[in-house]
């Protein structure tokens, strides 16, 4: 077998995905893998959460303004909270960091994201998945319960069950136990393995939340339940700040 | 060219405006990109109408990396005192005045970290020589990643479009190459083929710095 493209390399470098073929080369090859590692060098330096794009806005306080214009002699003084005189009433405090995890993980490839994300699953299936197919109360069957686990640093938590209704229809009944949120809201998801897609299924309250499921969505390919903490900037994309998450076992 | 265009759309996308009380800026206050042509000008006032619109994703950032705190807090500062004194460099038609800043803050946080690094080796290297001494030359241990950031942010400064919008969006916004070539309307071709440069030229800024500097 050839050696993979250069170009595939550098991707792989990225940690995305190649094709089958390239992929079970890499794996032999041990030119191509150290070709691999050379450039990977410079990824993770860089690729790291700590310098993605920025997440949820925390407003300095107004010392930090004032050092500001002290440094560089500029006299003209911003408004609103950012201002020292109207520093007090309309500053939300700085929440969201706090509170969630940060995992910039829009997408498939990287090893710390998948590393996070290993964390905080390997208990639920281990504990966390079990009754499948109960009778409920109100009608349909659970098919199947998962626990949330919070992710690290924060508090949340929560319960999921998928409930199939006698007429074939089928929900996620979300129980959450989350602090309340100041200028900010939960969002519950489903993800696939690879955190590429994702599904919203709509905006989540501490307490309980029933999300139909849309026909056809194939729960399998979307195993991982998440919990995320939206600002509210009109941005549809997970933020990428997640408190909680299970894995539903397929 | 339409390709350079392109990379900007998702880069100001992600800068989200920081406006708790959108009812108080005042009709007259300039949009975005006036706001950053003012600045590069000089124009005092701007640095006030930049603070107001992105303190918040730059002290973000900040938090992000280090807590809410001080440090965090001189992250923030040396971001705005940095652009301001650094203003001359900032092209307005280039790139969004708020990407900027995310760009200086990403230096500031690098810096931050490597200074700690630094004093973290230094304190180590002392107790080793006064433990050991008489001895040779003291080698603590060498965080690389710390002092690689530097350099690399740095070389990230020098790459032109759109190789540099590239690599951001799969550095920093995570991205696949198909969707850069989705968002950027590149061909997929020509992002693999830049990405591979970029990485490559990364490659060589440590093997030729990197090496020098952790002598």
């Amino acid at each position: 077998m050839q050696h993979c493209t250069p170009e595939q390399l550098a991707l792989a470098a990225l940690r995305e995905p190649l094709p089958d073929a390239d992929a079970a080369h890499l794996e032999e090859c041990a030119a191509c893998r150290a070709e691999v590692a050379s450039l990977r060098r410079g990824v993770e330096a860089l690729a790291v959460p700590q310098l993605a794009a920025p997440g949820a806005a925390v407003p300095p306080p107004p010392r930090v303004w004032d050092a500001i214009a002290a440094a560089t002699g500029v006299s003209a003084v911003p408004h609103q909270d950012a201002a020292p005189a109207a520093a007090a009433p309309s500053v939300p405090p700085p929440a969201e960091p706090e509170v969630g995890t940060v995992l910039p993980f829009r997408s498939r490839r990287r090893g710390w994201l998948a590393a996070a994300a290993a964390v905080a699953v390997g208990a639920v299936i281990g504990a966390g998945a079990v009754a499948i197919v109960q009778r409920e109360d109100d009608g349909g069957e659970q098919v199947t319960a998962i626990a949330l686990d919070p992710l690290a640093g924060n508090d949340a938590s929560g319960r999921a069950e998928i409930v199939r209704r006698d007429d074939g229809s089928r929900v996620v009944q979300l129980e959450l136990d989350a602090p309340q949120l100041d200028d900010a809201y939960y969002e519950l998801w489903l993800i696939d393995r690879d955190v590429v897609g994702m599904v919203p299924l709509g905006i989540a309250q501490a307490g309980s939340n029933t999300y139909e499921l849309p026909d056809g969505l194939e729960l399998g390919r979307f195993p991982l339940v998440d919990v995320s903490v939206e600002p509210l900037d009109g941005n549809p994309e997970h933020s990428g700040v997640s408190v909680c998450r299970g894995e539903l076992e397929t | 060219m339409s390709g350079a265009v392109a990379l900007r759309r998702p880069v100001i996308g992600s800068v989200v405006r920081v406006d708790p009380v959108p009812t108080s800026r005042s009709a007259v206050d300039p949009d975005d990109a006036e706001v950053g042509r003012r600045f590069a000008a000089g124009e005092e006032q701007a640095l006030a109408w930049a603070y107001e619109r992105w303190a918040g994703q730059v002290h973000g950032m900040a938090v992000r990396a280090f807590g809410p705190g001080p440090d965090a807090e001189d992250v923030t500062q040396q971001v705005f005192v940095a652009a301001w004194t650094g203003r001359a460099r900032f092209r307005p038609d280039e790139s969004p005045l708020p990407a900027w800043l995310v760009g200086i803050c990403r230096h500031k946080i690098a810096d931050a970290w490597a200074r700690r690094d630094k004093q973290r080796r230094e304190a180590e290297a002392a107790l080793t020589e006064a433990q050991a001494r008489p001895g040779g030359p003291v080698t603590a241990g060498v965080d690389t990643a710390a002092t690689d950031r530097v350099l690399l942010l740095d070389e990230l400064d020098h790459l032109g479009q759109p190789q540099r919008g590239i690599i951001e969006l799969a550095f920093f916004e995570d991205l696949t190459h198909a969707q850069i070539a989705e968002r950027t309307g590149l061909p997929l071709g020509t992002v693999k083929s830049h990405i591979r440069r970029t990485l490559e030229r990364l490659r060589t800024r440590l093997e030729v710095d990197g090496a020098a500097l952790h002598a």
